[in-house]
This record gives structure tokens, sequence and C-alpha cells, in this order.
């Protein structure tokens, strides 16, 4: 208790006043409200799951053994969900990189100009890259190459914005060094600020086409080609021992990519 | 100069007074008011001739800093001229600041090189403003410009830190390299704002040592502006003390009073 002496417990740990009590009551009473009402409006029936059993054993039984004789013709419909995502992801780095270089505060050559890319960066990343392909879809026709479109647009969103903020956070002393050297804009870009940019760069791209594979396999739902296109067809047909092989392909392609991707990261310095 | 100079330069110490000749850079009347009121060079006028290491003393915000940021543009000048190569660089703009620019190599108190490339090519890049065409455009370096920076290395004896990467060289070697990129620009006036401020001793003794040598053995007109009045006095022909922005003394460094000096750092309001 002498330890303490010297510490004024009142002052140190004061009571929380009236007014934070009473705040903590409100915080909590408006997270109840928000909890409940999502859970009536997205029509919540725990129970379903008890019913439902009989229906997803049925499923289960229905898929097994899965059907090998779909595989080659998985395989080429993998190499086409991966070749979108690769497409779409190249595409969009080329592009995402001068975007970003106007969309950086620190580099951007005027205000109007920095407002714009942010703009063009807000809009493609808003909008998801589902429903750019069914916009592409639409206007291009079915197959894999809407999908790539709408994979590209929406990375460049996504990619420009990381990107600015990486180029944000560069040391501006080489850029200002080589400015008084009387090198000219373009320059400095390539030669200061791009070096020290590269792996961060290559970093976030290979993170994008991760990302890219899994949304490349939902975007064969919308007609867009690829391996999700062949699940789309097989669970319209009933054939349940193709979808379960479908779905173990999917499975192996998505960890494969992903632990690729992992590894070529952690390589990079 | 340096464009053709050989090689095989020496560039061991000597004992050659500087200061002859007429003078490159001319800075007359300079003034810089901020926005906030406060005047942080008050007429300032120096000459500055090629072969001459003069050094800046002053507090901190006596204005030692501004002066050459006004020198270079990085900082617009109330009023005032730097006369320069026959213009004066106070009315200067765009392309002809730029060009006027790549005459004057400016040395900060980081390195500020590019850290994840070598040192050869982050020499090379000083060279830059002579080459605006696509290729550097796209992060090429000219093969010319790249032997020459070996060749600067070298003549700084620095050639074994050529491929090392930029982010493995120490304080010093840094700094070096540093100065290095600012000759890759052939200058005739070289700025070092505060360069050993971040250097042990030895490093910076080593980095006063070549900016001196290079004054001499070059014929640049180099202004330096230090904190240790002791460096100063070991290193500068000519010594400029500045305080709240004003002028107070610019003299060869053997007619010096060491209470001069001192007054310099006595904290009293101006």
């Amino acid at each position: 208790m002498s330890a303490h002496a010297s510490v004024d417990a009142q002052v140190l740990l004061p009571r929380p006043g009236f007014a934070t009590v009473l705040w903590r009551l409100v915080l909590t009473i408006v997270g109840a409200a928000l909890l409940g009402q999502s859970l009536v409006v997205a029509k919540a029936r725990p129970q379903d799951l008890v019913t439902g059993v009989t229906g997803m054993a049925d499923i289960l039984r229905r898929s097994m053994p899965p059907d090998v004789q779909i595989v080659p013709r998985a395989l080429g419909a993998a190499l086409e969900t991966v070749d979108i995502a690769l497409l779409g992801t190249c595409a969009a780095v080329i592009l995402a990189i001068p975007l970003s270089i106007l969309a950086a505060e620190n580099v951007t050559p005027s205000r109007p100009v920095y407002l714009g890319a942010r703009a063009v960066i807000a809009v493609a990343r808003a909008v998801p890259d589902l429903i750019w392909a069914l916009l592409f879809v639409t206007a291009v026709g079915l197959g894999p190459f809407p999908g790539v479109l709408a994979l590209a647009v929406h990375s460049i969103g996504m990619l420009g914005r990381l990107f600015a903020e990486t180029i944000e956070d560069i040391d501006m002393g080489p850029v200002q060094a080589l400015s008084i050297t009387g090198a000219n804009p373009l320059q400095i870009v390539s030669q200061a600020i791009f070096p020290g940019l590269l792996p961060s760069l290559i970093g976030i791209s290979l993170y994008r086409l991760d990302e890219n594979v899994r949304s490349s396999l939902v975007l064969g739902f919308v007609g867009a080609g690829g391996i999700g296109f062949l699940i789309l067809t097989s669970i319209n047909l009933f054939q349940y021992r193709q979808v379960s092989t479908l779905l173990i392909l999917m499975f192996v392609l998505v960890t494969v990519v992903e632990r690729l991707a992992a590894h070529i990261r952690t390589r990079i310095r | 100069m340096i464009d053709s100079a050989p090689a095989e330069v020496d560039y061991s110490p000597t004992g050659a007074e500087a200061g002859n000749g007429d003078a490159i850079l001319e800075i007359e009347h300079l003034v810089k008011d901020y926005p906030s009121g406060l005047r942080a060079l008050d007429d300032v006028s120096l000459h500055v001739g090629g072969g001459e290491m003069v050094v800046v003393l002053g507090a901190n915000g006596s204005g030692k800093s501004t002066l050459l940021r006004c020198i270079v543009r990085l900082i617009e000048p109330s009023s005032g001229a730097v006369r320069f190569g026959g213009q004066d660089l106070a009315q200067l703009s765009g392309a002809r600041l730029r060009e006027a620019r790549r005459s004057i190599a400016m040395i900060f108190q980081s390195a500020n090189l590019v850290k994840r490339r070598s040192a050869l090519s982050n020499v090379a890049t000083g060279s830059l403003g002579r080459h605006h065409d696509l290729a550097t455009a796209f992060g090429r370096l000219p093969r010319e410009e790249m032997l020459f920076a070996g060749e600067l290395l070298q003549r700084l004896g620095l050639l074994h830190l050529a491929n090392k990467r930029a982010d493995t060289l120490s304080g010093g070697e840094a700094q070096r390299v540093a100065i290095a990129r600012g000759l890759a620009q052939r200058p005739r006036v070289l700025l070092a704002d505060e360069p050993v401020a971040s250097l042990d001793p030895e490093a910076a003794e080593e980095v006063l040592v070549l900016l001196k040598r290079l004054a001499v053995h070059d014929h640049l007109a180099v202004v330096c502006v230090l904190h240790q009045p002791e460096l100063a006095l070991r290193h500068a022909h000519r010594l400029v003390g500045l305080r709240h922005g004003r002028m107070m003394f610019d003299v060869p460094n053997s007619s010096v009073e060491p209470g001069e000096i001192a007054a310099l750092y006595r904290d009293s309001p101006a």
C-alpha cells in the first residue's frame, strides 16, 4: 500500500462520469438494434439448418464418387480461368502505373489531374468485377474476353489506389536531388521513384493476381468462361458428380496460385 | 573542365590557396521574406570564385540553408539577383532554369541516393539533365555516362563501391557517392547543405577534404553550409557568418576573429 503512496488513485484512475456511462449505454442499444434488424431483414432462420440436413446429405451422396471423365475438359477450363486472371491483371498493372503517378499527391503534375485520376480509380473500384463482367458480356458477348476486361477494369481501381498510396510514402530526397540536376519529370519517375517502388509493386500485383484467379472462377457464372462456367452448367444439369470433381480441382487451383504468389512475394525484397 | 579531366588526377592534399580569378557565382542583395513575416535573408551579397571553398556558418534559423536553396530556386527569393554564367538565375524559369541548374550541383545532409540502385547508376543519374531522350525517360542510363560515372568513382577512390547497392553503403560512403553524382553534372558550382551533419567525425573529415580538393583541382566554386565552426576553420578558404538572415562577416579563414564566430551562436533576439 505504501508502495503506491505517491500516486493519487483518484486522479490516475477516475470513475467514468455520467456522460460516459450514458454514452456507452446508447452505443450498446444502437449496436443491438442494428444486429436485430439485420437478422429480420436477412430472414435468418437457424431451424432451416436442421431441416436442410437431409437435403445436404442427399446432394453429398449424389456427388460421390467424383466423376473423373470431366477432368480433361476441366483442365482446359482451368487454364482459361488462370489466363483470364493473368491477362486481366497484366493489363491492369500496365494501366495502373501511370494512373497512380497522376493520383499520388506528392508527384502529381497538377491538382485537377490528381482529382481526375482519383475519380477514375474510385469508379473502377466501386463497381464490383461481377457487375463489370455483366456489362462487358452484354457489350462484347459471352466468353473469356469480357471476363478479362472486367478484371482489368476493376483491378485498375484496386491497384491504382494501392500504388498511389505506396508512391505517397516514398522518400522524396532522391526526387529532389534529381530534379535539381535538371532531370525532367519522366526521368525522375523512371529513375528515382520507380526503382525504389519495384518490390512493393510486384508484391501488390501478385496479391491482385491471386485475388483475380478467385474472381475469374466466379465470373464464369455470368458467362465469362472458364471453370466457373463448367460448374454452372453441371449444376443446371444436376450432374453433381461432375460438380464435386470441379470443386476439388478449383480448390487445388486456388491453393496452388495462392501459395505460389505468397512464395514469390517473400522472395523479393 | 571535369569533362576533360584525365582519370589519373591526383587528389592528394595541397596547400594551394585559392580565391584567384573572377567570381563565378555572384549573389547580390538577396532577400527572402516568408509568408509568416519572417525575413530569412536580409540583403545578403556574396561572390564566390572558382577554386574557392566558402563555408557559411550560423545558428539554427540563421538563413544559411535558405541561402543555398534560393540560389538553385528550391525556394523563391523575394528580391535580389543570383548571377551565374551571364544570367540572373532569379529571373529564369522552365527549361532555361533546368539548363542553368545543370551547372550547379547540390549536396544535402542526407545523401538522397536511390536505395535500390548501384552506386554507379546513382552517380550516372547526375548526368540526366544532359540527356532528354526516350531511353532515359524509361529508366535507362546512357552507356557513356556509366563509364564517366566509373571514372568519377575512381577519382574519388570509390571504384570498389561501384556495383554495391546504395542501401548497403555507410553514411560517409553514401555522401561521397552523392558528391560524385553531383560531379556527373559537370558543375561549375558545388553547393553543400550541411553535408556532414549526419556523419561521424572521421567520415565528416573525409567529405570536407574532398570538397576542398574539388574546389582547388577542378576549379569549382564551393559553397558549404556547416554547423561546426572548428571544421570550417580547418577546411574553408573563406568564412561567411549569418545571423538572423544578415551577413555578419565575410573574411579569409586566416583573419577571422574567434569572437566573431562565437557571436553568431549567442542567443539573443534580433
